[in-house]
């Protein structure tokens, strides 16, 4: 397309120039925070944020979450996008629609509609109790559960969108050749469908654990003080004790975690192709 | 002739030179919190009367410090509103100047305990709040703080988190009651960590009450009386309570920039929201309770703010000095107690 490759990267230079000035450089700076010392550079904040003991709870609070809020929305999100796009076109378009549409709802206004749903005279609660399985109101609301949900209602629509996608461009009769060869549903999921599908897992898979590490509203209405993340937690330290450096330690942390999760998802999925 | 064209020259260049004092600005930094009324009682009112602009800057007051802290050699903003504990803490790092009190006309309206807030001459509170227990009154029955721990209630309590404005005092009190008063809150801290699993949440923002209150979700939460008005107007029966301890708060206060280039005005700015007149319609508003103490309002606005001498005196307020030399100290004990 271009007659050289001054040429082309000519044509990046701005928007790498914008990128490098406005994203990265800033970023640089502010992690390079969490490096500095009285006595120059040292990882001394690192160590000393793990050396306490909330912290320690908080950050497996966080990958805790994160993972379950993962793999329970990859296990809903690939039953939902299988059952999409096996509809006829009209119907699959408009399933897709409702599938997208609470993405455009403000997630302050859907996290403020679950205080009413999990609250003690909410409708999850009278349900409970209607059916006789609980005796007086459980307390949802301010827990991991609330958190879980929350996070879950949010980022399951990014997961089976990209299961969708990566489900149809799945060759069409690969599930049946597999059947008719003698495979049950685990082994046709486990060794063709998976293995066909495996980008939309690590597309959706990074973008749930990425979405679920940083999204504030949730956790903090939610779960609220009593469930503290990571997120709260840096939000936490700057506005509250003006900690920048504890800030900057834990946005490092949330970076590299959300690196992690993508190496790893693509890591399981290239080992099951190459067995 | 000649004279006639010189003259109007000059009346030109005069009202040129008025019209120069008219670029005067002064800039302020105050809580991002009802900024319309703020500006139809407040800012558009003494703009005219000064014929200068008014830059208004808000935020919470951790970032308004740290700015002030970083243009701490070139001042942009003249005069801040703040928290005590903020007056005193920006008194501590250098960035304000002593008030010259015999500038402000209506300094001795105020309530004695709004003169001076930090014994220093460094601040002049404009408003003050009373903190106390909102609470469903056909529910339980609060006399004291520590009524909020006890068995068959503090499954319904919310309180705020250590990191609100309504956190410590509402901790200084309840170790007040629990007879475990220290300034670093240890006791208070304590005790409630060892309920926190029966306590509903540690609550960040006040407006979210009034939801879990209509849910019954809660039925007691600490809470600061600038944010009382929104409970009263529930269908439900929610008192405020009188505690035996007392009722604690907090005051907001004015200070003056050091190094800042429009001191008079900052000055003038600062006697008119302090005058009666501003004060009354700022109550009657229901933004701020006067400080003021000639401020005459009706019993139902009254009801609504923190009004009153007797109330002014009852008010059990934590020293700046201790807010402040404690505040990291409260919050890894309350993380370590509480916040897990």
């Amino acid at each position: 397309m271009f007659h050289n490759r001054a040429e082309a990267m000519a044509l990046a230079l701005p928007a790498a120039v914008f990128a490098a000035a406005v994203f990265l450089l800033p970023v640089i700076l502010l992690l390079a925070e969490g490096f500095k010392s009285a006595e120059g550079w040292s990882a001394a904040a690192y160590t000393g944020f793990f050396s306490e003991p909330i912290n320690q709870t908080v950050f497996w609070r966080t990958l805790r979450l994160g993972a379950i809020v993962t793999v329970v929305s990859a296990v809903i999100g690939y039953a939902a996008a299988f059952a999409i796009v096996n509809l006829k076109p009209g119907t699959k378009g408009r399933m897709i629609g409702l599938v997208i549409l609470p993405l455009m709802i403000s997630p302050v206004a859907r996290t403020y509609a679950w205080i009413v749903i999990l609250g003690r005279t909410g409708i999850v609660n009278q349900a409970l109790q209607g059916l006789g399985l609980t005796d007086g109101p459980l307390r949802i609301l301010f827990t991991e559960t609330a958190v879980f949900i929350g996070l879950l209602q949010l980022f399951l629509p990014l997961m089976i969108i990209s299961l969708i996608s990566a489900l149809e461009n799945m060759p069409r009769d690969a599930v049946p050749a597999a059947r008719v060869l003698g495979a049950n549903w685990f082994q046709v999921f486990w060794k063709v469908i998976l293995p066909l599908t495996k980008e939309g897992v690590v597309i959706g898979g990074t973008l749930v654990f990425t979405g679920s590490l940083t999204a504030y509203i949730t956790p903090a209405i939610l779960g609220g003080s009593k469930v503290l993340m990571l997120e709260t937690l840096l939000y936490q330290q700057v506005s509250v004790a003006n900690d920048f450096v504890s800030a900057s330690v834990i946005a490092l942390i949330l970076i590299v975690m959300s690196f992690a999760a993508n190496l790893l998802l693509k890591r399981v999925a290239t080992a099951r192709n190459n067995r | 002739m000649k004279k006639v064209i010189l003259a109007s020259g000059v009346a030109l260049m005069l009202g040129m030179g008025a019209a120069h004092a008219q670029e005067k600005t002064l800039t302020i930094s105050v809580y991002a919190f009802a900024q319309d009324e703020f500006k139809k009682i407040v800012y558009d009112p003494f703009e005219k009367l000064c014929s200068c602009k008014l830059v208004v800057e808000t935020g919470n007051s951790v970032e308004r410090l740290a700015k002030m802290e970083a243009n701490k050699a070139n001042p942009v903003v003249d005069m801040a509103v703040v928290s005590m504990a903020d007056a005193l803490a920006a008194t501590r790092s250098d960035l304000i100047e002593k008030i010259d009190t015999s500038k402000l006309s209506n300094f001795d309206k105020l309530y004695d305990i709004a003169k001076d807030p930090n014994g220093d001459g460094m601040s002049v509170g404009y408003t003050f709040y009373a903190t106390s227990i909102a609470y469903r009154t056909d529910k339980m029955k609060i006399e004291s703080w520590a009524d909020l721990l006890k068995p068959e209630y503090v499954e319904h309590v919310a309180f705020p988190n250590v990191t609100t404005n309504q956190g410590p005092p509402a901790l200084y009190m309840l170790g007040q009651a629990l007879g475990k008063d220290s300034p670093d809150l240890k006791g208070a801290i304590e005790a409630l960590g060892e309920k926190k699993d029966e306590i509903v949440t540690f609550y960040v923002k006040s407006s979210q009450l009034v939801q879990l209150m209509q849910q019954e979700e809660i039925w007691a939460a600490p809470i600061g009386r600038f944010s009382w008005a929104p409970f009263t107007k529930l269908d439900l029966p929610i008192g405020w309570a009188t505690p035996k301890e007392g009722q604690t708060g907090g005051m907001n206060v004015m200070v003056l920039a050091k190094g800042s280039k429009n001191q008079e005005l900052a000055l003038q700015f600062m006697d008119f929201w302090l005058s009666t007149e501003v004060q009354a319609k700022l109550a009657e508003a229901l933004v701020d309770s006067p400080a003021n103490k000639e401020v005459k309002v009706s019993d139902q606005v009254a009801n609504n703010i923190t009004y009153g001498q007797e109330t002014a005196e009852s008010l059990k307020l934590i020293p700046s000095d201790v807010a402040l030399d404690n505040r990291n100290a409260w919050l890894s004990e309350w993380n370590a107690k509480v916040g897990q």
